[in-house]
């Protein structure tokens, strides 16, 4: 199969899995014990303003009907109005999205550069002290709650040392972005003290969203690298007489690399998940936040964007894996 | 040329250095500068749609209106009015305008800016819109001259002029332009200012918080060393605002438990205001539904709520007790009301008298609120005693706003607080038991006649002696027909850097009224 067909195979799963994911989540919305329409006026509006409301989101028609509607709004781009932010869902998600994106991208790439060398450590040095230790730090990032990781991570660098600061993204309100990604944007402007100020705001978060990522990901890079060790190819060129460190980079490194790409896909969309926790920690202004927010105020128009969003993402990083995958190891191309 | 490895090590450790120092440079060349952790969220700027507590330093720093609430007890004092006049009829009221005040843009305020801002109100049917729907017909107010307004109310009504600092001025001419399919330009002034407030907003993100600068111009003119730039970041992570206020990184904080309280009290940073508030917490009950339209039933209720048990040791004797719907520190109460006290055997007394068959019954706590939760899980223990099992629902606040729009959707008991929107008794009693209320900003559903004769009167009259006397007899029948369970009046702690002093509490606004604060550089 060549990369377009795969991509085309994929896009074509890709619309009944959004689908399904918006059907399950306005159910979901839906059984909520909430009036939207309370909701849309406010809480000080009389009956008759609730009714009108109701009248003009449609809650009163019955489900189908109203998911119908939804779906028709979707497909034009609409995703509804926050009952919370009284701007259109695309802007609010907009407006968030890169905050998120900037945090899960540097985090899983920081997770990629511990896990990956960790992995690889633990693997060459397999059943050894060094082995034994680092699989129990993994065990232990894999099993903590971030949102402990992140307290703690908070007392000792914040609170304790006083080295980075405790939430927010940045000192002072952003300044004009083109990117939404404040460190790139602050490169791009040359402006140092906001570039280190963005990138002293974004180590906790990301060290917070990393760990356990990374901690997964040593485990399967440790496996492959185990696996690829004892391969007949490996014996083969240590037999030839080769040097380990060639052995290592070229050949067993390249082994590993498939099920590391593919668990870095698999860490991207945990992560993605993840910010909700991490930025609620970190007052970090992004999708996360804003989804709590919404659940909290029982927005559903916001609700059902942010999983959207969020599906969509996933589902856009598992092609990227995929073709990953096929750059890496074009035998094992789907 | 390549790169050493030397010079490798040595870009990296400067940008070490550079990573962990201070990066505060900037705002320490900078004026006054307060840093408010806020636990609501600032989604909305829009001064007629922002009406809770929680975003109350929207309304009171970026706007003004015709009269303000300063300090505890509340006081009404002239605002963007330097005065006001009412018709005998008590229909009309008469606002003359100050002069000298003008808009962030300059422009002077004028009576038609205070006339297109109740049109406003009255039109977006948010926020304050519900004191006014009924009492303000939409194209009522005249404008007989640039400096006065004239409010024609329908009906004659007590309590509008503490309703009127609700009333936020907007630049009119500014606003009309930003209007857009007719919407009253809610979409420009949800992310703007139009106002002529002590700080003109400086910036704006939804997800992080708005910043204000001291607006030099005000007309209320500044004294001693105010704060130049105020900043309310929101911090919806409880602990996160309580380590930032011990590292000095906020300047202030809310919606803190007293344990919390406890701990900040310890920090050399960080001291505690703290004051007699104007905010009841209680157990509101859906007196519409089966069983619980049985005053026996409600009064068994009254009496297996341990309201000692409660404030001693969940909330520390934190706060003070409060019989009776209204709040201690405001009059209209009684004096000598008692209330009701933790008595297992007066309840079954009342329990024998009741007709109707029992049946379980739902307590609707509030998500995120330990008092309110924790009053639940007290209550059903103590029912449980009596023989009346209880059944726990946690929800969100929009849930049980929600719930509160119809009686049959209110749960049984609510543990709930009743804020302070305006300072009069009305906004307690009057307004949560009224039958004039059911579906607006009733938590009781209740409906007796009499107390709705009393309360049509209160309304009505101007004699403070009179309406003293009459919220005082409605204040009775509630206790006596134990419409609702009345538990304690809250205290407001305010945690505050060090650094920062002159805070002006008052129940209306909070604290958030920034203009009167100072602080050390």
């Amino acid at each position: 199969m060549n990369v377009a067909s795969m991509v085309a195979n994929r896009l074509v799963w890709f619309m009944p899995t959004v689908l399904g994911l918006l059907a399950v989540v306005f159910v979901l919305a839906r059984i909520v014990p909430t009036d939207p329409a309370v909701l849309a006026v406010g809480e000080n509006a009389t009956t008759e303003q609730v009714q009108e409301a109701r009248e003009r989101l449609a809650v009163d028609r019955p489900l189908p009907e109203q998911f119908v509607e939804y779906l028709r709004q979707v497909a034009q781009g609409d995703l509804g109005t926050s009952f919370y932010t009284q701007q259109p869902i695309v802007d609010d998600l907009v407006e968030r999205l890169p905050a998120t994106l900037e945090l899960t991208i540097i985090g899983v790439l920081a997770a990629g550069l511990i896990g990956v060398p960790l992995g690889v450590v633990s693997g060459l040095s397999r059943n050894s002290w060094l082995d034994h230790l680092l699989r129990l730090a993994s065990v232990l990032f894999i099993g903590v709650a971030p949102f402990w990781i992140a307290m703690q991570l908070q007392l000792l660098f914040s609170m304790r040392l006083g080295w980075l600061p405790l939430s927010g993204r940045i000192d002072d309100f952003a300044p004009e972005t083109v990117t939404g990604f404040l460190t790139i944007d602050a490169l791009i402007a040359g402006d140092l003290p906001n570039f280190l100020s963005a990138l002293r705001h974004i180590v906790l978060p990301t060290l917070t969203l990393a760990l356990p990522g990374a901690a997964v990901i040593m485990r399967f890079t440790r496996t492959s690298v185990i696996e690829a060790v004892a391969s007949p190819s490996v014996a083969y060129q240590t037999a030839m007489g080769l040097p380990r460190r060639v052995i290592v980079w070229k050949y067993v490194l390249r082994l590993a690399l498939n099920s590391t790409v593919t668990q870095l896909g698999l860490v991207f969309g945990i992560s993605l998940t993840g910010a909700v926790v991490i930025e609620a920690v970190f007052e970090w202004p992004g999708l996360g936040t804003y989804a709590v927010r919404s659940i909290l105020y029982s927005d559903y128009n916001a609700v059902m964007g942010v999983t959207l969003c969020v599906g969509i993402l996933f589902a856009l990083s598992n092609l990227l894996v995929d073709l990953l995958q096929m750059a890496v190891d074009p035998r094992g191309a789907p | 040329m390549a790169t050493s490895r030397r010079e490798i090590l040595k870009f990296g450790l400067l940008g070490l250095v550079l990573l962990a120092g201070n990066s505060d440079d900037a705002s320490a060349q900078s004026r006054t500068r307060f840093v408010f952790a806020n636990s609501s969220a600032f989604d909305s700027l829009d001064p007629h749609t922002v009406f809770d507590q929680g975003r109350a330093a929207v309304r009171f720093n970026l706007y003004d209106g015709l009269l303000r609430f300063v300090d505890n007890p509340p006081k009404l004092i002239p605002w963007l009015a330097e005065s006001y006049t009412v018709s005998d009829d008590g229909k009309t009221y008469t606002f003359r305008l100050r002069a000298d005040a003008t808009f962030h843009d300059g422009t002077p305020v004028t009576s038609a800016d205070v006339a297109y801002s109740i049109e406003r109100i009255l039109a977006l049917g948010k926020g304050p819109a519900s004191f006014y729907l009924d009492l303000i017909k939409p194209g009522s107010t005249q404008t007989p001259d640039p400096h006065t307004v004239v409010f024609n109310l329908a009906t004659p009504s007590a309590i509008f002029l503490t309703t009127v600092p609700n009333i936020l001025v907007v630049n009119s001419a500014l606003v009309r332009s930003k209007e857009k399919d007719g919407d009253w330009g809610a979409g420009w002034l949800a992310r703007n200012e139009a106002g002529t407030g002590s700080y003109v907003l400086r910036r704006y993100e939804p997800a992080v918080g708005w910043s204000g600068q001291r607006f030099v111009k005000h007309f209320a003119g500044w004294a001693g060393q105010p704060i130049d730039q105020i900043e309310f970041r929101t911090v919806q992570e409880t602990n996160t605002r309580v380590l930032g206020l011990m590292r000095g990184d906020f300047d202030g904080a809310d919606g803190l438990t007293y344990e919390q309280i406890q701990r900040l009290r310890q920090s050399p940073n960080v001291q505690v205001l703290e004051a007699e508030s104007m905010r009841v917490f209680l157990l509101a009950l859906n007196n519409s539904k089966p069983l619980m339209n049985d005053v026996h039933f409600r009064r068994a209720l009254a009496y297996a709520f341990d309201y000692d048990g409660f404030i001693k040791n969940i909330m520390k004797d934190s706060v003070t007790r409060n019989p009776g719907p209204n709040p201690v520190t405001i009059w209209g109460t009684p004096p000598g009301l008692k209330g009701y006290s933790f008595d297992l055997a007066k309840a079954r007394e009342e329990l024998a008298q009741v007709k109707q068959p029992l049946r379980r019954i739902t307590i609707n706590a509030l998500a995120g609120y330990s008092e309110s939760e924790q009053a639940a899980v007290l209550f059903q223990s103590s029912l449980r005693q009596i023989g009346i099992e209880a059944d726990i629902d946690v929800t969100p606040w929009a849930v049980v706003a929600s719930r509160f729009a119809k009686a049959e959707t209110q749960a049984d008991v609510t543990p709930v607080w009743r804020s302070t929107f305006y300072v009069d008794p009305n906004n307690w009693v009057g307004e949560g038991f009224g039958t004039r209320y059911h579906g607006t900003r009733t938590m009781s559903y209740y409906s007796n006649p009499v107390f709705d004769q009393l309360l049509d009167e209160a309304l009505l009259t101007s004699d403070q002696e009179r309406r003293r006397e009459l919220y005082e007899k409605m204040s009775q029948i509630v206790s006596d027909d134990a419409a609702g369970i009345f538990i304690y009046n809250t205290r407001w702690f305010g945690p505050y850097s060090t650094r920062v002093s002159g805070i002006r509490f008052s129940p209306g606004t909070n604290g958030n009224d920034i203009r009167w604060a100072t602080m050390t550089r």
